[in-house]
């Protein structure tokens, strides 16, 4: 029997080579492994860009229906970022997203306009309820394996949407249900320059925040699921629990979303919570860009915001029905086809061609260090 | 059981359908040694990792195991996402990393059960979980170290060769602190000096990580130059026991793999 040194845990590494803890400096470059920056900067940047914006359109450089749309970009946008955890990141599918938006929308007119509960509170309930819902359909169709979550996220949404029209208690039905600005502590009235403000504050926030917890080892956990499920159980990942998780996270922005949208746009209709809203969100991640954080929002301008801002506005076509539809088909195929990794990845590339471009050009001159 | 037994085997069987993949076998692992599988193609040697790692369940026999308490623990009563927590780990045949993510980030995966902190406080990036994470970082790029690929660290998966692909899922074994590492086929593949490099790789493994290491191998070259005690078998049946010379004068085994002479 060979003597076992019990030198386990972390093998020195002064013995080996003497590079130190933090880094290899062994070449003298001082090229450190460590992790990669997060990007809260440019977050932050973005994010006060959009907040300028509502100035910028008092100024009278943007139209206000700008502004509208816009913030129905943020709002979907928000969810997208949801529904990429659980597509991009973990490989399922849901079909239900536009039944816990229209939840968490609902919910939330209720609860301000009928029963003049504090915004900030109704934002909790109306966020939780649907998270709860969603966590019980998880809890049954993720111990099967496949598309079930799809089939009953689908089955779930129609029962919603059912439900919005006939509970009119709550709803209101095919009248549709008002709702108001939020108002905070009971005494901050918000305009709608305002609440578009807070929108952004909450998708930068909840941008952070993903972005945090996707660079940790709960998105390892969800990426290597994605990639070999034996891997991941090889290395002491509960498969079902970080299924769940990934829906409970796409649950959760979904309802945020919906109460953004009824805070904001200020009326909720049943038929809008449909199963095209659904794909529409897929086709958000898709065009964007899966697994990425900034994929969604770039996606969610391209499918919402820029049939309204743009595609109106042409000639001809422009008042063609459904014209917004056949944009984002054509744009799919055309992504999937040309460019699957989504078209948050145009500026990389077409930086990467343009030094390339310079490159070439610079090897015609003498060569020089 | 006795102190030295790190994986003990006792009457294992397992049956697709009608076709017995193991049939009554039993080995004992000692503590900190190298342990070698060998046998024809389709002999079941992979069969007995998935039942070791309860990938499949068996239909009979228990697999008890030395836990990283020193607690002996019958490993069928586990399902297969407990079994690492016990201090034992595995690696695949067919290399099973994630394309997607960087060589520092796969190994940071086989570290999964090192981490307290859940999604929200990385999510907030709490103190605790960020020290957690710097943590795990610094023993991952040791590791690295160890492996020789450390200025690979940040490269993506993807396109890296065949002889690093190896070395991450053997890094990644190691992220776990385990106390057994079950290894399939780790020079599958590799060319002779890689494969040579591979061998020294084990024995250091096992003498400074103080590692037990259970490993299945077609290569005989280093199946004879690692391990210290091999088992033979053939269609889930043992054949022989014992050390590399024992093993190559064995007539059964000798039998099994070059056929019957008259």
């Amino acid at each position: 029997m060979r003597e076992v040194k019990d030198k386990r845990r972390g093998i020195d590494a002064s013995k080996r080579g003497g590079s130190d803890v933090n880094g290899i400096d062994k070449k003298g470059k001082g090229r450190k492994v460590t992790e990669k920056k997060p990007p809260y900067k440019a977050y932050l940047l973005f994010g006060l860009f959009l907040i300028l914006l509502p100035t910028i359109q008092k100024m009278g450089l943007i139209g206000s229906a700008t502004i509208t749309v816009l913030g129905t970009v943020i709002f979907y946008a928000i969810v997208g970022i949801g529904m990429n955890v659980l597509l991009g990141y973990s490989g399922l599918i849901s079909l239900g997203t536009a039944g816990f938006m229209g939840m968490g929308a609902y919910l939330s007119a209720y609860l301000t306009a009928d029963l003049n509960l504090p915004f900030l509170l109704s934002v909790v309930v109306s966020v939780c309820i649907p998270l709860i819902i969603g966590l019980v359909i998880g809890l049954i169709s993720l111990r099967l394996a496949g598309y079930y979550l799809a089939i009953a996220t689908l089955a779930v949404a129609e029962i919603f949407r059912q439900v919005f029209i006939e509970f009119e208690v709550v709803t209101n039905g095919f009248s549709g249900k008002n709702a108001g600005y939020p108002k905070l502590f009971g005494v901050i009235q918000f305009d709608r320059q305002l609440t578009f403000i807070f929108m952004v504050i909450v998708l930068i926030g909840l941008m952070i925040f993903t972005y945090n917890f996707i660079h940790s080892r709960t998105g390892r956990a969800l990426l290597t699921m994605r990639g070999s499920e034996a891997a991941a159980q090889a290395m002491g990942i509960n498969l079902f629990r970080y299924k769940l998780t990934a829906f409970g996270i796409a649950t959760a922005y979904a309802a945020i979303g919906g109460v953004l949208y009824v805070h904001f746009i200020r009326f909720a209709y049943p038929s809008g919570w449909n199963l095209m809203l659904s794909l529409q969100i897929l086709a958000v991640i898709v065009i964007g860009g899966m697994q990425t954080i900034e994929g969604p929002i770039l996606g969610s301008f391209v499918v919402f915001g820029v049939p309204e801002l743009i595609l109106k506005q042409l000639p001809v076509i422009g008042n063609v029905d459904g014209l917004a539809y056949v944009f984002t088909g054509v744009l799919i195929v055309v992504v999937i086809m040309f460019y699957p990794n989504g078209m948050i990845y145009l500026g990389n590339d077409m930086k990467k061609l343009w030094k390339k471009g310079r490159k070439h050009g610079k090897e015609q001159l003498p060569a020089s260090e | 059981m006795e102190k030295n037994n790190c994986l003990q085997v006792n009457d294992l069987s397992i049956a697709f359908g009608g076709i017995k993949a193991i049939d009554h076998l039993s080995f004992t692992v000692n503590q900190g040694e190298i342990y070698g599988l060998i046998g024809p193609n389709g002999a079941g040697k992979t069969t007995v990792f998935n039942c070791i790692t309860q990938f499949y369940k068996a239909d009979h026999g228990d697999i008890r195991f030395t836990n990283r308490h020193g607690e002996v623990v019958n490993l069928n009563d586990k399902v297969t996402h407990q079994v690492i927590y016990e201090g034992l780990v595995r690696s695949f045949q067919n290399i099973e990393l994630i394309k997607d993510m960087s060589l520092i980030d796969n190994l940071l995966v086989g570290a999964h059960i090192e981490y307290k902190s859940g999604i929200l406080a990385t999510g907030f990036r709490t103190k605790k979980a960020k020290r957690e994470e710097e943590m795990q970082r610094e023993k991952a790029v040791k590791i690295l170290e160890f492996l020789k690929i450390e200025d690979k660290a940040n490269a993506h998966i993807g396109g890296q060769p065949y002889g690093v692909l190896k070395k991450v899922e053997l890094g990644r074994t190691l992220m776990s602190d385990p106390k057994l590492i079950l290894l399939d086929e780790p020079a599958a593949g590799l060319n002779d000096l890689e494969t040579e490099d591979m061998s020294n790789l084990l024995k250091e493994i096992r003498d400074e990580y103080g590692c037990t290491i259970l490993l299945v191998e077609h290569d005989m070259r280093l199946v004879m130059d690692v391990c210290d005690r091999i088992c033979a078998i053939s269609f889930g049946r043992k054949l022989g026991e014992g050390t590399a010379l024992e093993i190559q004068q064995n007539k059964d085994v000798q039998e099994a793999y070059l056929g019957k002479g008259d």
